[in-house]
């Protein structure tokens, strides 16, 4: 029960009145005369001044008016509990049950009282109201249609289970809206049984409940919470004598007002203790806690953080998969033999870094063979001519499959000496270079930083490209489909990307060597190297985890190889679930899985024997944060955008009908106020009676 | 109203007197009814018993020589008797303001005049003068004692309206020199006095040889203290208020007025004078049988 006007309440104040009345024996107005008053004036006074409260009856009666009065004026309205009967003679009523199964109710025991609710309400569905369960957390889905078998809920009701999930209120609203909007009988109610969490609702879109629909809450949010989860966790790679060794970092956070000391953390690598570390977390703070590096063996490994058990299970567990480095091999092909190499540069550009690591193989290009292409990611033709005969047909296949080509242009790479496939790969270029020497240098004037090549610099301050002098340079002439990267400033072309099949060609216009220009001496060239060999060469950096509700794309993750793409796009894919579960995907309808459990998932093609790729999948971690929103706000967000009277607005949105039938109260206790006060008035009238004349 | 303390008596209910506005009626009625009930004389002061004889002595009455005396011893004695004179009752009423309160229909002073009205009728039935004096805080007014003077009385008793506030003490010292001869007084009032200060009062009278009786009138209001309820109490007298708790103090005032009633007649007691406590719902007759019956075991013991 609330009470549309609890100021009222204040009026309970009033109660000090007949206390008073009846300790302090208040005069009468009519004075009994007396003979003398001899003996009287010689009792002491004071003593009988204040005593204790006489007439309890009277008293009462006079208490209970106010209490009951004070009552009536607050307004007293009945907050449909979640054991809520069906109430007779108003109309049948269209009920749905939304569920909160985020992984959030896993905390204490959230979910036991969410079913005992949830099952209250459907004992009490009437046999003309009609119920259905909603199960939500990321998503929302009805478990059951509208129904008055309360059986068919009930036993909906028995297989739910806290998901992995985190809770978003609008998906469930949007399916309660349609339910409701749907329905034709006259009373539409929602019962929301959640922890209310903050992080569910945004505040901004909310769906518009059908007019006269009625929330009723059941708040399972704790007012003093304690969680510690594992948030995220690093990887820092060394190499030592082709052994690659990974140094673990996690974080933790506090989430609630108490420390925690002594907090213990374990590695877990392919199912086995690594080692376990004890860490201080102060109250509503993080902490690190490193692992030492222990070596990577070869294919994936499976790992797994996990802090000690608290109340919330889900997020004490962090799971990764990580594997050995995954190097790019690239080969630059440095022109013909004879004459200096000009490879140096962007030899040493690529030898630097980690991720990824570039595996550089420079050969002269008539020492390339065919076998030279096989596993390569990226090959660059670095001012060089294009090789005819079959390696240049292997190179136009080695595209068309994917594979990553780069061409810088210079005084080596004259176009009239190309082959006829080169048009295929490369745009028209100049035979004469374009000399900017006269104007000490051209730069570059335009540069497409929403391109993944140069979105990296599109912060401010984040590379100087105005720096570079561009002495000399081929002009490029784009076939319809290439794209412009970037030109110089006087509006040649720089840059271009041609899609050759599933491959990439990138055209730089000038070279990389330092004769040309003066780029490989400016900052901003070896993050250009490497932005251009990762692209072209189609390199996506490692994912070790994913996240409940995230899809896997199944060919994505397969193509490992040229060779298997086609392969792969006609596979039918087996994913096996963190629980077992098998999931099928068959035609070229079914390329991806949602993730919608935390731990790892095993994705495999049909028929193969292979080691499965492995996909580490974690819960959201927002959810973890279990600050609770005010309820009322959410709900009145929900009824405010629905369209209704003002009435609607508020908390608990009724028909006028049941909006009296539940504020009624007033009514009753008015009425027992005037039993009282006559009461009271027959009360002391008689006691009146009795003091003025004498028994 | 009956009571079976004395069997074959009926009393009567004094509200029912109350009602009766003739006091002659009234008085008649209580006393006949009383000594037919009574089944014998009262044989109160007797005028006709012998007491001895006395030699002749010259100014005396030669209407009381006893002549069957002299016939014997040729010498002239005079016959006495043990009352010889008729005496004068004397009533002194009190009608002070506290004496017009009542808590039913009869207030303490028609009780009071009723009383005194039967006791004058009693008395001027034996030949007694009869007398009335009413009194406040002075003196309101006197009717010399006289055997015909019955009337007067009565007159005087319906007249009586209390108006002032009572003196006892001052009063009595002027009726010091009232009574020339001895007297029955009959003191009526509700002795809201400190009892010393009350025997004082009784002293200026007893000490003059007169035989001095006094009817403490209170009604049972007065007596019991039923008052429930804080309120105002106020002196019918002198008007002043005090608020008052009654049932908180309801036990300290009953033991208080106890206290004050056994002053009373212990000190009156001791000073050889009747004291008889009236509550007024007490029946006229049963308060006179008791008065009397008291009385006439003292003069006895005396």
């Amino acid at each position: 029960m609330s009470f549309l006007a609890p100021l009222f309440f204040a009026g309970l104040a009033a109660l000090a009145v007949p206390i008073l009345v009846h300790l302090t024996h208040k005069e009468r107005k009519d004075v009994v005369v007396f003979p003398s008053l001899m003996f009287l004036s010689r009792i002491p006074y004071q003593a009988v001044r204040r005593q204790r409260i006489r007439h309890w009856l009277l008293f009462a009666l006079r208490c209970l008016a106010l209490i009951f009065l004070a009552f009536a004026f607050a307004r007293p309205f009945l907050n449909r509990p979640a054991s809520a009967a069906p109430v007779r003679g108003i109309g049948a009523r269209e009920l749905v049950i939304l569920l909160d199964r985020s992984y959030s109710m896993a905390y204490g025991d959230h979910w036991t009282r969410a079913v005992d609710a949830a099952r209250r309400a459907i004992s009490g569905v009437g046999g003309n109201d009609r119920a259905s369960l909603v199960v939500f957390d990321a998503t929302a889905s009805a478990v059951t249609e509208p129904t008055a078998d309360k059986a068919v809920l009930t036993v909906a009701l028995d297989r739910v289970k806290p998901g992995a999930g985190a809770t978003r209120y609008e998906p469930a609203f949007k399916l309660a809206q349609r339910v409701l909007a749907e329905s034709k009988l006259p009373r539409r109610e929602v019962m929301l049984i959640s922890d209310f969490q903050r992080v569910g609702w945004d505040g901004r879109d909310s769906p518009s409940l059908p007019a006269g629909t009625t929330i009723n809450k059941v708040d399972l949010a704790d007012p003093k919470t304690s969680n510690v989860a594992v948030t995220s966790v690093d990887f820092r790679r060394d190499y030592a004598e082709d052994r690659e060794r990974v140094a673990i970092t996690a974080r933790l956070v506090n989430r609630s007002a108490e420390p925690r000391t002594g907090h213990s953390v374990t590695l877990q690598l392919n199912g086995r203790d690594v080692e376990t570390k004890q860490v201080n977390l102060a109250a509503n703070a993080a902490a690190t806690v490193e692992f030492a590096a222990a070596p990577l063996p070869a294919g994936t490994t499976r790992g797994v953080v996990r802090s000690a058990d608290d109340a919330l299970p889900r997020d004490n567990a962090f799971y990764f998969a990580i594997s050995r480095g995954q190097a790019l091999s690239v080969l630059v092909i440095d022109g013909r033999e004879g004459g200096a190499p000009r490879s140096l540069y962007v030899e040493r550009a690529l030898g630097i870094g980690d991720q990824p690591n570039f595996r550089v193989t420079t050969k002269r290009l008539g020492s390339v063979s065919t076998s030279d292409l096989a596993g390569r990611s990226l090959i660059l033709f670095n001012d060089s001519d294009l090789p005819g005969g079959e390696l240049g047909r292997r190179l136009v296949e080695y595209v068309q499959n994917g594979g990553g080509l780069l061409v810088t242009l210079g005084d080596r790479s004259a176009p009239r000496d190309r082959p006829a496939y080169a048009s295929e790969l490369l745009p028209t270029t100049g035979d004469v270079p374009i000399d900017r020497t006269a104007d000490r240098g051209g730069t570059l004037g335009y540069i497409d930083r929403s391109h993944p090549i140069f979105e990296l610099f599109s912060a401010p301050r984040s590379g100087d490209f105005t720096t570079p002098r561009f002495f000399r340079y081929r002009s490029i002439t784009p076939k319809p489909g290439d794209e412009q990267l970037a030109r110089f400033d006087d509006g040649h072309i720089a840059l271009v990307e041609r899609k050759v099949g599933r491959g990439r060609v990138l055209v730089w216009a000038s070279s990389f060597d330092g004769i040309w220009n003066d780029l490989p001496l400016q900052p901003v060239f070896l993050p250009v190297a490497h932005q251009m060999a990762k692209y072209a060469a189609a390199y996506a950096d490692e994912r070790p985890w994913s996240i409940v509700g995230q899809v896997a794309n199944l060919p994505s993750i397969f193509r490992d190889s040229t060779a298997a793409v086609d392969a792969a796009n006609k596979a039918d894919y087996v994913a096996v679930a963190p629980s077992g579960e098998r999931i099928r995907l068959e035609g070229t309808a079914r390329r991806s899985v949602e993730l919608t459990e935390q731990g790892f998932y095993e994705l495999q093609r049909s028929g193969s024997r292979g080691e499965p790729r492995v996909v580490a999948v974690n819960v959201d971690l927002t959810e973890s944060d279990l600050t609770a929103v005010e309820p009322q706000l959410l709900t009145s967000a929900m009824l405010a955008r629905a369209g209704t009277d003002s009435a609607s607005s508020t908390i608990e949105a009724s028909t006028p009908v049941d909006l009296e039938r539940r504020q009624g109260f007033w009514w009753y206790l008015l009425a027992a106020v005037l039993l009282l006060l006559v009461g009271e008035t027959l009360l002391s009238n008689q006691l009146s009676r009795r003091i003025a004349v004498p028994r | 109203m009956s009571t079976n303390a004395f069997p074959g008596v009926q009393f009567l209910d004094p509200a029912v007197l109350g009602r009766i506005g003739n006091l002659e009626l009234v008085a008649r009625t209580v006393v006949e009814g009383f000594l037919g009930g009574l089944h014998r004389s009262p044989h109160l002061g007797t005028s006709i018993d012998f007491a001895e004889h006395r030699q002749y002595m010259p100014g005396d009455d030669i209407r009381r020589i006893d002549w069957r005396l002299y016939g014997r011893v040729d010498r002239y004695y005079i016959k006495e008797y043990e009352a010889d004179t008729n005496t004068n009752f004397n009533v002194l009423l009190d009608v002070s303001k506290s004496m017009s309160f009542g808590s039913g229909t009869l207030t303490k002073l028609d009780y009071a005049r009723t009383l005194a009205a039967c006791l004058a009728y009693f008395s001027n039935q034996q030949r007694d003068r009869v007398g009335l004096i009413t009194w406040d805080e002075d003196l309101v007014e006197i009717v010399p004692p006289s055997a015909k003077h019955l009337p007067n009385v009565l007159h005087a008793l319906a007249r009586a309206t209390p108006q002032r506030t009572g003196n006892i003490e001052l009063v009595f010292r002027k009726l010091r020199e009232q009574f020339k001869r001895r007297s029955m007084l009959l003191v009526i009032s509700d002795f809201y006095e400190d009892p010393g200060k009350i025997l004082d009062a009784f002293a200026q009278l007893r000490g003059r040889g007169n035989d001095l009786m006094a009817m403490h009138i209170l009604d049972s209001a007065e007596l019991e203290f039923p008052y429930d309820g804080a309120t105002s109490f106020e002196d019918i007298e002198t008007g002043e208020r005090i608020p008052v708790i009654p049932e908180y103090l309801r036990e300290q005032y009953r033991t208080m007025i106890r206290a004050h009633v056994a002053a009373l007649e212990k000190l009156c007691g001791d000073q050889g004078v009747d004291y008889q406590l009236f509550d007024t719902s007490m029946p006229l007759d049963y308060a006179l049988f008791a008065f009397l019956s008291r009385r006439q075991f003292l003069q006895r013991v005396r």
